[in-house]
C-alpha cells in the first residue's frame, strides 16, 4: 500500500498536482483546537474521553485532550470533536 | 452536516449501543463496510453511536454478529410506519386534505362594490341567468366574459371590474354621473335678479316682465313671470321665459399700496449643479445646494446619447441665479397704475361677461405709509337668472274635502 509512496509524493509535487490524488499520505484538517478532520485513514486504533488514535498508511495519529466525540465516520474520513491539546504522529512499528 | 442530519431524520436512524471492550475493532469493521456512523460518545455504559436505518438494514447480520444493542429508532420514517396501524387517523387526515382542497378552490359568494342593493342584486340575478351560480370553481369563471355581459346588461355603468379573491367573486362597479339638469327652452321657467340694481332696460321676448325701468331691484327678485294669462280664458299657464334684463349696479373699491416694497434684482453670480436623474430619483453629483440666500433657480434636462434611450437615466443641470432684495419708494403714478389694474381686474370678475363701464369716480389719497385708492364704478349689464318653475303641489286632503 504504501510502496514508492515518497516517490509518488515526490511526482505529485513536481507536476502540481494535489499530493492526496497520487499517493497514500493522510490529509489532517484542523479547526481552531475543536475540531479535526483526517482523511485517507485506515481506521481507529485508540478511542477514550481523552485520546483518539487515528491509523494510516505511514504513521499512527494520537490526539491528545478532553471530551472527544466522534461526528462522523466512514471509510475515507474521521471527525473528531472536542477540546484537543496535542497531536503526536508516531512511526509505525 | 446540518441537511445530513436533517435528510437522516426524514429517512430515519437507529442509535446504537455497543457494550463489548474492543469496541475499536467493531467500529473500524463496521466503517471498513461502507456503513456511514455519527455522533459516536463515549460513556460508562460502553459507546453509543447512530447509523442510517438503511445500512442497519442492509448490514442485520454483522450487526447481529458483533452483538450491538438497537436502543431507539428515530425519524420520520418510523412515524409513517406507525400510522399504518392508525388507520381511522390516516382516513381523517385524507378527508380532512381534500375537502380543505376542494373547498379552497370554489368561489362561494359574491360581493359587488360600488353600487346600490338593487342593482348588486340585478347583478346576481344576471349572473344566474348566465348559468354563473355560487359555489362555482375557480377554473370556470372567466372574469373578463363576466365584465363583458356586464358591459352589455347594464348602459349606467362606466367601469366594471371582476376578480375573485379567496373564495369571493368581488365585482366592482362604477356607475355612470347622471346628467346634469339643465332648463330646456320648452320648459316654464321665470327670470330672476342675480344682484342688487336699479333697472335700465327690460327686453322679455317670452313671459310676463313685472319690473320696469327705474325699478330699484333686489337679488332674488322676480324679473320675469313664466305665468301667463290665458288670452281665450281665465287661466293661467305656464310658459318659459326669455329676454334680457339690463340693470345699472355699483361696485366700491378701497385699496391701499405700501410705499416702500421688495423687489428681487438680479445680480451676475450664478452657480451650477448636477444632479444624476435615474427612474425618477435624483442623485446630486457636482455642486452645491440653495448657494445663495435668494436665488432663481432653472432647470435642463440633458439626456445621455444611447444610456437615456435604453435606460431611465438623464442628466440634470440646475443654475442657480443669484438675486438681491433692495426696498425701493415706489412714486405716485405707478402705485395708482398698480391699484388701477387691480381695481379692474377684480371688476371683471364680478361683473358678467357683457357688462360696460357707465361711470367711475377714483379718489387718490395718501399718508407716510401707503397711497389710497377709494372708487365707485357704475356698469350697466345683464342681471337676469333663468329658474325653473315648478308647479305648487295640491294638498290630497284638500281636495277630497272640496
Amino acid at each position: 500500500m504504501g510502496k514508492f509512496n515518497n516517490i509518488r509524493s515526490k511526482l505529485a509535487d513536481d507536476l502540481e498536482i494535489p499530493n492526496n490524488a497520487m499517493t497514500d499520505n493522510f490529509d489532517l484538517r484542523m479547526h481552531g483546537n475543536k475540531k479535526v478532520i483526517i482523511e485517507n485513514h485506515l481506521g481507529i486504533s485508540n478511542y477514550e474521553n481523552d485520546e483518539v488514535g487515528i491509523k494510516t498508511v505511514e504513521n499512527n495519529i494520537l490526539i491528545k485532550g478532553s471530551k472527544f466525540k466522534i461526528e462522523e465516520i466512514n471509510s475515507y474520513k474521521v471527525i473528531i470533536k472536542g477540546n484537543i491539546d496535542e497531536i503526536l504522529f508516531l512511526k509505525k512499528e | 452536516m446540518l441537511i445530513f442530519k436533517l435528510m437522516s431524520l426524514l429517512k430515519g436512524y437507529v442509535v446504537i449501543r455497543l457494550k463489548s471492550a474492543n469496541y475499536e475493532k467493531i467500529l473500524n469493521l463496521l466503517q471498513r463496510k461502507g456503513i456511514r456512523m455519527w455522533d459516536i460518545e463515549k460513556n460508562e455504559q460502553g459507546i453509543k453511536l447512530k447509523m442510517s436505518y438503511e445500512d442497519y438494514v442492509k448490514y442485520e447480520e454483522i450487526i447481529k454478529e458483533t452483538k450491538l444493542e438497537t436502543v431507539n429508532k428515530k425519524g420520520f420514517a418510523f412515524k409513517l410506519g406507525k400510522l399504518k396501524v392508525r388507520k381511522g387517523f390516516v382516513a381523517g387526515l385524507f378527508i380532512l386534505l381534500v375537502s380543505l382542497y376542494v373547498l379552497s378552490s370554489l368561489v362561494w359568494n359574491v360581493q359587488v362594490i360600488g353600487t346600490n342593493n338593487a342593482t348588486a342584486v340585478n347583478i346576481v340575478k344576471i349572473l344566474k341567468e348566465n348559468n354563473i351560480t355560487m359555489p362555482v370553481s375557480h377554473s370556470s369563471l372567466k372574469p373578463k366574459k363576466i365584465e363583458t355581459m356586464l358591459y352589455n346588461n347594464f348602459d349606467k355603468f362606466k367601469f366594471v371590474e371582476v376578480y375573485i379573491e379567496g373564495s369571493k367573486l368581488i365585482i366592482f362597479v362604477k356607475e355612470k354621473e347622471p346628467e346634469k339638469a339643465e332648463i330646456k327652452s320648452n320648459e316654464p321657467s321665470s327670470i330672476i335678479s342675480n344682484k342688487n340694481a336699479i333697472i335700465n332696460k327690460v327686453i322679455a321676448k317670452s313671459g310676463q316682465p313685472v319690473v320696469k325701468e327705474g325699478d330699484v331691484v333686489y337679488e332674488g327678485q322676480t324679473l320675469v313671470m313664466g305665468m301667463v294669462k290665458s288670452k281665450t280664458s281665465e287661466e293661467f299657464m305656464m310658459v318659459p321665459s326669455e329676454g334680457t334684463i339690463y340693470g345699472k349696479t355699483y361696485y366700491n373699491f378701497e385699496m391701499k399700496e405700501n410705499k416702500l416694497q421688495d423687489f428681487e434684482i438680479a445680480t451676475n453670480k450664478s452657480k451650477n449643479v448636477y444632479f444624476l436623474q435615474i427612474s425618477g430619483n435624483s442623485i446630486k453629483i457636482v455642486g452645491d445646494k440653495d448657494p445663495f440666500k435668494n436665488y432663481n433657480y432653472r432647470e435642463i434636462t440633458v439626456k445621455i446619447p444611447i444610456i437615456s434611450k435604453l435606460t431611465d437615466i438623464a442628466l440634470i443641470k440646475g443654475t442657480y441665479y443669484e438675486q438681491i432684495i433692495k426696498t425701493v419708494e415706489i412714486d405716485v403714478n405707478t402705485a395708482k397704475n398698480k391699484m388701477q389694474v387691480n381695481l379692474y381686474d377684480d371688476l371683471v370678475k364680478r361683473c358678467s361677461d357683457d357688462a360696460k363701464v357707465l361711470n367711475s369716480s377714483l379718489n387718490f389719497s395718501e399718508d407716510d405709509n401707503y397711497y389710497y385708492l377709494r372708487a365707485q364704478i357704475e356698469v350697466i349689464e345683464d342681471i337676469g337668472e333663468k329658474v325653473r318653475l315648478t308647479m305648487p303641489e295640491v294638498n290630497k286632503d284638500e281636495t277630497k274635502t272640496e
